[in-house]
Formats: structure tokens, C-alpha cells, sequence
């Protein structure tokens, strides 16, 4: 049928690329408890989403790579706070081989079929991860041991330089930890009771008792998800960053889910410095907000706590008032476009990709009741379909059944069993929830879609232009005094407070004195 | 007949869900069928024949096939059996009809008579975080969101402590904040509902397993209890707080 167009080669990396994602997956899925909520359908919105990414990711990454490459993505990655870092990347492979499984234990599709789509989609994931990574040098988080390490030294040293001081009790430390807790209640709803709204990264090593984590706040504001429209008209930013020093805990576990855990556990008393930034693909790195003097933060926080707080209270009642097709709708969306961010930043969105059922994985539709979504997820999750299981004498890396969350795809079809390429472009989708508004919120203000796409399309970050890109920490400790180095380094610093102008030659003992002056 | 790639398959097993095997058998009988019926070539069925002859009506019929066997399904979103009410199992302790007269059940709750303090022991869940006292309150079961809004609408009053089945962190999302303590049949103290509640100060036990606790009673939760953590989950470590009814 095909004439063999994929190598032995290709097939090793993608089956190891699968496994890997295989593994992780069931750890982090049997160390956390089952999602369950009385509002939304949670395990029925997954598993649509799951067919959506099966049939449209192949078709939407090739769109996205056409304007931009994996690898340039994950590089405009490391310095912004969108859905293209974790939990958005690590996700996405998952739902796509979720999809996968699910439709192969029901007959629907084999493991050899869409063979070409599942090397792309694979390979796409594992260029972007190795860029995004590449300060760790690492394709993930858990094989880093679970740590994040993804920012340069130049952006550490402005998070470490502007952050302010707090302790319990005092105006900033509530203001702070009032408004990290409204924004988490607010990113589930947001996200349909999923925590992909949320991100950490880190930690890295302040001094010897203190870590910083950085905290994204995604998919706040009127964009791209369409409840969101009026309800989150207030919310002024889309994409806000809140960097958290820490003292007396040690974070030992930064998953690729985007969670955190700590020893001992990490509580409010424990949080000694913060800082606050909005991003995205327009803006050029972080942009502090009200960094200029403790109180403007103070007054920063609690205004977007308030934004929030009202957006929270509003949202909530729009969807208490849904339909379940549009309770599935709004989930399988959020879950499936968790990565729409990698479109906005080639330049080539359209709603029509990302906020639509596609009519394929629609037809899927009337299987999903309550128990059996919940039934057959679990079983997903945890190995337990008849596909997930292989030769009685195999033991899995968590658990030791004889189980494979993603099966791997034949090396047979090397040899001449049949196998098809691609499971075609993307077709017509259909959604129960109201026309979404042609309004994006920006850090360069409200805009059209079509408006945002050119922008981006003219957008090239500081740190992307050809003489600065692959200046890499390793090139930065042998050529700090150059001028090339000075130059990469007060471009980062611009909207520092206390590191304008100072350069690239600053150690961490440096900014610590600078601090304290 | 037309056979499957997982009609042969050496290692697998049948789904442990009665109700998960029966819909995959329904749909490979529906696949294998409609693969006969294009000519039995896989090729140009899987991604092209197939997206016709594969349809959303052919799909109903898998569930049709249960509910007219009498099955009725479990439900996790209150709205499920609400637009569905002959679909699902009917909803208990959703509304005012019947929230007086409901109450969670476990087998596992822990009960033992009153203390001299009048504090009868009605179960046990895993604390979130540790308080200086014990947190006292009216019990107030909150499991819709038509409780929800009622309580959005009129407030919440002062003493709830909200006894939950939910560990999500979207249902009581306007109302949290306003809560003196929660009680929930669910998660663990990592789920959302246990972050949030961690987040904003509000004593919290998960995992509960509680019985006899009814609307209105006066109930007390040991939140001087030390914390459940997640390497007490992973180690399999027991830590549980206790939760009393005080004796009428």
C-alpha cells in the first residue's frame, strides 16, 4: 500500500518517545485522585477531547510548522508565561495517543494505522520539548527527576533583582497570597475544573535556604475561549506571571503536569518574596506590573484580584446554566486546545481549528454518559483496556503488570504489513456554545483575530534575533565581558527596577547585595 | 465474517467495567459490519469509507442497547440526570425536596457515642491543614449547583460547614471563601477542592467517611489534627481527623 517512506530508525525513536510519555503518564496519573465534579462532566469531556486531538493535532501541527518551526517555538517558549510551556506541551502527546488507545479498543482504528501522523506528531513534540528545555538539556521534567530548569541566567537575575520582600501578616504577603488563591479558583473554572491554567516552573536556588518558583496564570481574559467573552471583560490580563520566593522548603518535585511538592510542605508562612509580570508572544519577555514600588504591587494585586474575583462569580453563573453538550463542549475545548498557543505564536490561528468539535470525533458523542466516560478513562489511565496489555513475561517501570499505556506502533510494517499514513485534513467541526466574540486580549491591547495574527506574524522577540538566539548560558560563563554579552543582557534587563543597564558580568551574590542597598 | 485487528489479540482481556466491554463489543460489531459492507477493504475504510458509514446514529444505538435492558448509569455531574432523568440513576440530596431527610453513608465512617463533651464520633477524613482549634459549625450538604445559587443568591450562612461529594474546585467556586469548614466524601488533600480551601483558610477535610450527619446539625472537625501528606498517600500511611455530631 505505502510505499515504506518511515525508517527503522524513525520507528525506534517514536515507539521510545511513546513509551516514555507512556510511563510518566501512569505515574502521574495513579499518584493523583480521580477528578471528579458535580458541575461539569470532567471524564465525558476528556475523552471527546482525546478524539479531537487524534484527528486534528497531525493536520494543525504541519499548519503551525509551516510558519514556524518546533524548535523555534520552543526557544519563544522560555520567556513568556502562554500554553506553550508545561503543562500545555506535556499534555498534548497524551491526548493524542489517549485518542489513539481508545479508538483502537474499539475497533475503529489498529496501531498501524495513521503511522506518518504518529511519527510527526511525536517528533514535533520531542524538537519543541528540546529547545524549550535546553538551558536543563533535557526533553522533560521527569527526566530532569522532576525539576524545571527551562529559564536563562539573564531572566533568573531579573526575577531575583525586582522581587519585593513579604512575611506573614504583612500587606504584601496577603495581598500576594490572596491574589494567587482567587486566580487558582478562577483557572479551574476557567478550565472546566482542569488545572491546565496553571504552570510552575523551578526551582532555582536563590541562596542556600531559598528557592524561587514561577508561576504562570493562563487563559485569564476575553481570547480565546469562548466563555470568557463578557464574563472576563474586567480581567485585564490574559497571561499573568507571579514569581515566589521561598524560604525553609525545598521543592523535590516539579512535574511535567505543572504541579509541585515540597518537604516540608509548602505553606503560606513559608513565602518571602514576589513579584508579577503579564506576557505573551507580543510582548517581548515579561512585563513587570506595578514593580515599581511595593505599594504599587500591593494596590497591582489586590486590582486583579477584584478583576477575578467578579470574572470567577460571573463565569460561574454562565456555565451553571449550560446545557451537558455545552459543559462537553467548553472541556473537550479547554482540554483539546491546550496548545492553541503554539498558532497564536507561528501567527496562524483560527478558531475554526481549536474551539470546534471536530465532526469525526463528534459522532463519539452519544457514547458518553457519566459511567461509562468515567469507566473507560479509568481504565485508560491505568493500562486496563485489552490493548494495554502485552506478553505475560513483561513488567511495566510503575507497578510491574504486563501493561503499556500507549501501545507502540509494529515494526512490521517495515517488512510489508499494511499500514495507512495519515488520517486525512481536518474536517468541518460543529459546537453548542455561542458564536466567540472576535475580541483577544493582548499586552498590546483588545484586537480581532486576524489583527493578532499579523502581529505575531511581524513579532521577532529580542532574544530570537539572529545575533542573540543561540547565545546559551555555556556561551555566557566563558564571554561575559564581550560586548555581545553586555548587549543580550541590558536588552533583558530594560524593564528591570534595580538591573538597568548593569550587564552581563553580575553574580548572584551581586544582585543579592544589590537588593539589600 | 469480517474480523478486526483486536479480534486476534493474544494478551488482551475483557474490560473489568461491564459497562465499558459492552459498549467496545457494540461498536467493533457495528465497525465490523460496516467494513463487510464497504468490501472488507481496511485501507480505504479506516479514515474514508468509515466517516460515513461509521455514524452518530449507529453510536446512540450502543447506548440505546443498555438503557432498554434496564440498565440505568451512574452520574457524576448533577446535570447529567437532570436533563437525563431516564437515562440515570435518580439524584439524591441535589435540592430542597429532599436535603432535610439526606445523608452520606459510609460504611467505613467511624461512630462511637458521645464523649463528656456530647461529641458523637460520625467519622474520620484526611485534614488538610492544621489549625489551632477544632472547627465548629452547621452542617449544610451542597451537591448541585442549584444549592449553589441559592446560597449565591441569599448568602451563606454564617456557621456552614459544607458537607461536599465533590472535590472539584468549580462547583462552590463563588461561595468558598464563605464557608466556616468543609467536609468532602471525595479526593484526597491534593485535590482541587483541597488546594483551594488550603489557599483561602478555610478548615477542610477530604476523603471523608461519614454517616448519620444531617442537615443543620451541629458538627465539629478535628483540624488540630496533623495534615495528610502526599508522602503519607504514597506510603500508604494512615493520618485521619476525626468528625463529631454534637449530641442533641
Amino acid at each position: 500500500m505505502n510505499a515504506n517512506k518511515i525508517t527503522y530508525a524513525q520507528l525506534l525513536e517514536t515507539n521510545n518517545l511513546i513509551q516514555n510519555h507512556g510511563d510518566e503518564s501512569y505515574w502521574l496519573c495513579v499518584t493523583r485522585t480521580v477528578q471528579e465534579s458535580k458541575l461539569f462532566p470532567v471524564p465525558a469531556y476528556m475523552m471527546l477531547s482525546y478524539l479531537m486531538a487524534y484527528y486534528r493535532y497531525p493536520s494543525l501541527f504541519r499548519k503551525i510548522e509551516s510558519r514556524m518551526s518546533a524548535e523555534e517555538l520552543g526557544d519563544r517558549a522560555r520567556n513568556m508565561g502562554m500554553k506553550i510551556t508545561n503543562p500545555a506541551m506535556s499534555y498534548a502527546p497524551d491526548f493524542y495517543l489517549f485518542g489513539r488507545e481508545w479508538l483502537m479498543n474499539m475497533g475503529v482504528v489498529r496501531p498501524t494505522d495513521a503511522v506518518e501522523d504518529l511519527v510527526y506528531v511525536m517528533d514535533f513534540w520531542k524538537r519543541f520539548q528540546l529547545a524549550y528545555h535546553r538551558n536543563d538539556a533535557h526533553i522533560t521534567n521527569k527526566e530532569f527527576g522532576h525539576r524545571s530548569q527551562v529559564v536563562p541566567e539573564r531572566q533568573l537575575q531579573m526575577y531575583h533583582a525586582d522581587m519585593y520582600d513579604c512575611k506573614a501578616g504583612d500587606e504584601l504577603h496577603e495581598a500576594a497570597h490572596a491574589f494567587m488563591a482567587a486566580a487558582s479558583q478562577y483557572g479551574f473554572l476557567v478550565s472546566c475544573e482542569s488545572r491546565i491554567s496553571l504552570h510552575n516552573d523551578g526551582p532555582y536556588k536563590l541562596d542556600d535556604n531559598t528557592q524561587l518558583i514561577i508561576r504562570d496564570f493562563m487563559d485569564l481574559a476575553e481570547s480565546d475561549l469562548p466563555w470568557l467573552d463578557d464574563a472576563a471583560e474586567g480581567v485585564e490580563y490574559n497571561n499573568i506571571t507571579v514569581t515566589m520566593a521561598a524560604r525553609d522548603c525545598h521543592f523535590y518535585l516539579v512535574d511535567d503536569w505543572g504541579s509541585f511538592e515540597s518537604t516540608p510542605e509548602f505553606s503560606a508562612d513559608k513565602l518571602v518574596g514576589v513579584g508579577l509580570y503579564c506576557s505573551d508572544n507580543l510582548s517581548d519577555g515579561h512585563v513587570p506590573l506595578g514593580m515599581g514600588s511595593r505599594e504599587e504591587l500591593i494596590a497591582t494585586f489586590r486590582r486583579l484580584t477584584e478583576q477575578v474575583r467578579e470574572a470567577t462569580n460571573k463565569l460561574w453563573l454562565k456555565i451553571a446554566g449550560w446545557s451537558r453538550d455545552q459543559m462537553l463542549d467548553a472541556g473537550a475545548i479547554t482540554y483539546f486546545a491546550i496548545c492553541k498557543d503554539l498558532a497564536h505564536v507561528a501567527g496562524v490561528y483560527d478558531p475554526e481549528d481549536w474551539i470546534k468539535v471536530d465532526e469525526r470525533a463528534e459522532r463519539f458523542r452519544p457514547l458518553l454518559n457519566d459511567e461509562y466516560s468515567r469507566d473507560v478513562l479509568g481504565d485508560l489511565c491505568t493500562g486496563g483496556n485489552p490493548t494495554q496489555k502485552i506478553q505475560e513475561y513483561a513488567m511495566m517501570q510503575h507497578g510491574n503488570a504486563n501493561t503499556r499505556l500507549y501501545s507502540l506502533i509494529p515494526y512490521a510494517i517495515l517488512s510489508g504489513e499494511p499500514y495507512t499514513a495519515t488520517s486525512g485534513p481536518i474536517y468541518p467541526g460543529i459546537t453548542y456554545l455561542p458564536q466567540k466574540k472576535d475580541v483577544y486580549t493582548t499586552t498590546r491591547g483588545k484586537m480581532s483575530y486576524d489583527e493578532y495574527n499579523r502581529l505575531s506574524r511581524e513579532s521577532i522577540p529580542t532574544s530570537l534575533r539572529p545575533e542573540f538566539r543561540h547565545l546559551c548560558d555555556t556561551w555566557v560563563k566563558y564571554n561575559a565581558h564581550s560586548d555581545l554579552a553586555n548587549a543580550l543582557y541590558t536588552t533583558e534587563q530594560q524593564q528591570s527596577r534595580r538591573l538597568r543597564g548593569k550587564g552581563a558580568g553580575l553574580t548572584r551574590a551581586d544582585i543579592a547585595a544589590l537588593r539589600k542597598a | 465474517m469480517t474480523r478486526l485487528y483486536v479480534d486476534s489479540d493474544k494478551f488482551g482481556r475483557a474490560n473489568a467495567s461491564p459497562v465499558v466491554e459492552a459498549f467496545h463489543s457494540a461498536m467493533r460489531e457495528i465497525v465490523r459490519d460496516k467494513l463487510a459492507r464497504s468490501g472488507g477493504h481496511w485501507e480505504s475504510f479506516v479514515f474514508g469509507k468509515s466517516f460515513d458509514l461509521v455514524t452518530a446514529d449507529d453510536i446512540r444505538g450502543v447506548e440505546r442497547m443498555l438503557l432498554d435492558a434496564g440498565h440505568r448509569f451512574d452520574w457524576s455531574a448533577a446535570v447529567s440526570p437532570r436533563e437525563r432523568p431516564d437515562a440515570y440513576k435518580p439524584a439524591a440530596g441535589v435540592s430542597d425536596d429532599d436535603i432535610d431527610t439526606f445523608s452520606f453513608e459510609h460504611p467505613e465512617a467511624i461512630v462511637a457515642q458521645a464523649d463528656a463533651e456530647g461529641r458523637e464520633q460520625r467519622g474520620q477524613g484526611d485534614n488538610v491543614a492544621q489549625y489551632p482549634q477544632n472547627c465548629v459549625g452547621t452542617a449544610r450538604y451542597i451537591r448541585s449547583p442549584a444549592l449553589v445559587l441559592k446560597y449565591l443568591q441569599e448568602g451563606v450562612p454564617e456557621d456552614t460547614i459544607a458537607i461536599i461529594d465533590d472535590s472539584g474546585g468549580t462547583l462552590t467556586a463563588p461561595i468558598l471563601e464563605q464557608f466556616r469548614g468543609v467536609i468532602c466524601a471525595g479526593g484526597s488533600t491534593r485535590s482541587h477542592l483541597g488546594i483551594l480551601t488550603r489557599e483561602y483558610g478555610v478548615p477542610c477535610v477530604m476523603n471523608a467517611k461519614v454517616s448519620g450527619i444531617r442537615q443543620g446539625d451541629t458538627v465539629v472537625i478535628e483540624t488540630t489534627a496533623q495534615p495528610k501528606t502526599a508522602d503519607d498517600y504514597q506510603s500508604g500511611r494512615e493520618a485521619t481527623a476525626r468528625v463529631w455530631r454534637i449530641a442533641k
